[in-house]
């Protein structure tokens, strides 16, 4: 039980799938413009790489691994396609925020990074504990960048104004904003790793 | 088909809407495997390589099987497959012609499969050079060209920032910023400049 | 033991100065530039520069003495920085703008790169289009000059990008710095005043500069309004940021090439994208993002312009 936990536990920050593995930038970029979106588009994403994890470890020793490549994403924009509808259906505003994001989480690189690193070579529980760390992992990026950013651009969280007469400065709600607040945020989180 | 038109989409890719710095597609490789030249450059090479055989492939794949079969709603996924295959091809030519490079690019070539500078400039070339499901005049050479050069643009944003990175290794670098968050931070500041590029008319 | 083999990083400069000597000298060249801006807009501009030099070198203190560096404020760079970010703002804009700008500048321009010497984009302009990027309503908005009740009015180069350009400047006009604008871009004179002593006491070469303002010029003469080779060099030439930047940013040696050969191709780049987005693009001016895309290129520009070790092959 205790190695479950590790799995799940490695996805959130020692190997956090945005800050420390670099995966699943397009979309972080696009998406962290503000808190609601973030999360919406962190669930979503979990529960791809929740059934793709899965389904992979399932099948992993019948793939043949000159086609796995192909073969993955066939599965994943399965699930992709799952999670679509879902929203669609029970979830009209989300879908409507989340736009174009959804059905291109097949495209993000963490749902074929960990496929390809983990769950191909993996047991079916641990892979479902490695896609749900991940997923939980990505979406707190989610949420702590897009935080930063939805005050600085746009001086609101969560839709609601905090300061008032603050001027909010554009760039962030911009991607090269999204950018200048990852790389200060990781660097921040390396300062706190070697102090500790 | 004329010839301005080639320099405009020559000047717009590798540019104005440079894929990397303006349309921030293709991020994940970028930061990550630009911390030197050489394999910075052999990953361009390769996503040089998959951008303009998929724009071919996925041109006709649009052209005869999605447009006459009133498919286009299956236009992502059937570009993805066919990225995803010939991704799986140059991962096995790689593995064969240089295992050490193989080995360095790690996840980041199959990477390539979902590397949306990729399946972006295929969707980019259905958009723009088709009009209401008609390919226009020369459409096959435009895709093709488009997607040799987001490859070359794809480059030269890999090339401008393996040089900046390679000289920093030279610095004395806060060891906190050190490699991946100054690798943001440039690439930030990169894209800040590329702004000046916003609003172009020919 | 104190490690003996220093490794020192480029530009080793091979004077008997020091570089903060040099500092102090630029900074002395680019005193009659901001005299000429506060004659021209009035004590806002004074108020501008004094809050944008005081930023500049308090963010620098700050950073350093929390990161337990060497505190290096009196060098002069980040009174250097203070200045041309104030140079390259309007004259009316906020308090906190010059003070955010110059934090900015200093932490992100240079600081996280490790400090002088180590940076590799012109911290002033990274101050400069940040502010751009993020408040851009304040860095649009500009004054008729020698009218201290503020009453605004638009660059020469906006009224040209927005076609709305009539015969309203004579080039003695621009040259003396009667048009709207930002600080210290506007007055000519004082500029060239500043740059030639700086060439004359070889502290800056005249390949860079050179080739920048000559190449907008060619550009902007062959690519004319009116049809090919009819364009108006001058105009363009004492407009805008260009010979600000030319003279004073793109001559940074930090954030430029090594070999002549390398600055003179990063001064037709600088050139031909400048007037690129002066001709094409959706800004009316482009020296700040040429200067800074230049300045990604130096890297690349220094590693293809190395001069060949002699009995290498």
């Amino acid at each position: 039980m205790k190695k479950y936990f590790q799995e799940f536990f490695k996805g959130i920050i020692r190997e956090n799938p945005t800050f420390v593995l670099v995966l699943g930038l397009c979309p972080t970029l696009a998406v962290s413009l503000s808190v609601i979106n973030g999360i919406g588009m962190g669930i979503a994403a979990t529960f791809v790489l929740l059934g793709s994890n899965v389904i992979i470890s399932l099948i992993r020793n019948i793939v043949p691994d000159r086609i796995r490549i192909p073969c993955f994403i066939v599965v994943i924009a399965t699930f992709v396609t799952i999670v679509e509808m879902t929203m669609k259906a029970y979830s009209p505003v989300l879908d409507r925020a989340l736009g174009i994001y959804v059905p291109l989480i097949v495209v993000n690189c963490i749902v074929l990074g960990r496929a390809e690193a983990y769950a191909q070579k993996a047991a079916v529980l641990n892979s479902f504990f490695d896609g749900l760390g991940m997923g939980i992992g990505f979406t707190l990026a989610l949420i702590l960048i897009s935080a930063i950013r939805e005050f600085l651009g746009a001086g609101k969280i969560l839709g609601h104004t905090l300061i008032k007469g603050f001027t909010p400065a554009f760039m962030f709600s911009m991607p090269s904003g999204a950018l200048l607040v990852i790389g200060l945020l990781l660097g921040f989180f390396n300062l706190l790793k070697e102090r500790k | 088909m004329d010839a301005a038109q080639f320099l405009t989409i020559f000047i717009s890719a590798v540019f104005i809407w440079n894929v990397i710095l303006s349309r921030f597609l293709g991020l994940c490789s970028f930061i990550a495997i630009s911390k030197e030249t050489k394999p910075a450059l052999a990953m361009s090479l390769a996503v040089m390589f998959v951008t303009t055989m998929s724009s071919l492939i996925t041109w006709f794949i649009y052209r005869f099987l999605l447009i006459p079969f009133n498919l286009t709603y299956l236009r992502t996924i059937s570009f993805i497959l066919v990225i995803a295959t010939f991704v799986q091809f140059v991962e096995m030519v790689i593995r064969k012609i240089s295992p050490p490079m193989y080995r360095f690019f790690g996840i980041y070539l199959p990477l390539i499969t979902v590397n949306c500078a990729v399946l972006g400039v295929a969707v980019l070339n259905s958009d723009m050079f088709f009009v209401n499901g008609q390919p226009v005049e020369g459409s096959f050479w435009y895709s093709l060209f488009q997607g040799v050069c987001v490859g070359l643009g794809y480059t030269l944003a890999m090339l401008l920032m393996s040089g900046i990175r390679e000289r920093l290794e030279l610095c004395a670098v806060p060891k906190s910023v050190k490699d991946f968050p100054l690798g943001f931070i440039i690439a930030s500041i990169m894209s800040l400049s590329f702004l000046g590029f916003n609003g172009f008319r020919f | 033991m104190k490690n003996k083999l220093i490794v020192n990083f480029s530009p080793h400069l091979h004077k008997d100065e020091s570089v903060s000597k040099i500092m102090w000298m630029v900074v002395l060249s680019l005193l009659p530039v901001g005299a000429a801006g506060v004659f021209i807009f009035g004590l806002s501009a004074l108020r501008v520069i004094l809050l944008g030099v005081v930023s500049a070198v308090a963010a620098e203190g700050i950073l350093q003495g929390i990161t337990k560096r060497k505190i290096t404020v009196f060098d002069g760079s980040a009174i250097i920085t203070g200045l041309l970010l104030a140079y390259n703002l309007p004259p009316k804009v906020p308090f906190w703008f010059p003070i955010i700008g110059s934090f900015f500048a200093i932490a992100i321009g240079k600081q996280i790169f490790g400090g002088l010497g180590q940076n590799i984009f012109n911290p002033a302009l990274v101050g400069r289009v940040f502010l751009m990027a993020s408040w851009p309503k304040y860095m649009t908005t500009f004054i008729a000059p020698q009218n201290y009740d503020a009453v605004t009015s638009a660059t020469p180069l906006a009224l040209l990008k927005e076609g709305k350009l009539l015969e309203k400047f004579s080039y003695l006009d621009l040259f003396l710095g009667k048009r709207g604008g930002c600080i210290g871009e506007v007055c000519i004179l004082a500029l060239i005043l500043g740059a030639v002593f700086l060439l004359l006491k070889g502290y800056i070469s005249w390949h860079i500069p050179v080739t920048y303002i000559a190449t907008t010029g060619v550009f902007a003469y062959i690519f004319g309004l009116k049809g090919l080779f009819t364009g108006d060099w001058l105009f363009h030439i004492l407009t805008g940021g260009l010979i600000l930047g030319a003279f004073f940013m793109a001559t940074d040696y930090v954030t430029s090439p090594l070999t002549r050969k390398g600055q003179i191709i990063f001064g037709i780049g600088c050139g031909l994208i400048t007037a690129i987005i002066r001709l094409w693009g959706g800004y009316p001016e482009g020296a700040s993002y040429a200067i800074l895309m230049m300045n990604a290129a130096t890297p690349i520009i220094d590693r293809f312009t190395r001069n060949r070790i002699y009995g290498a092959r």
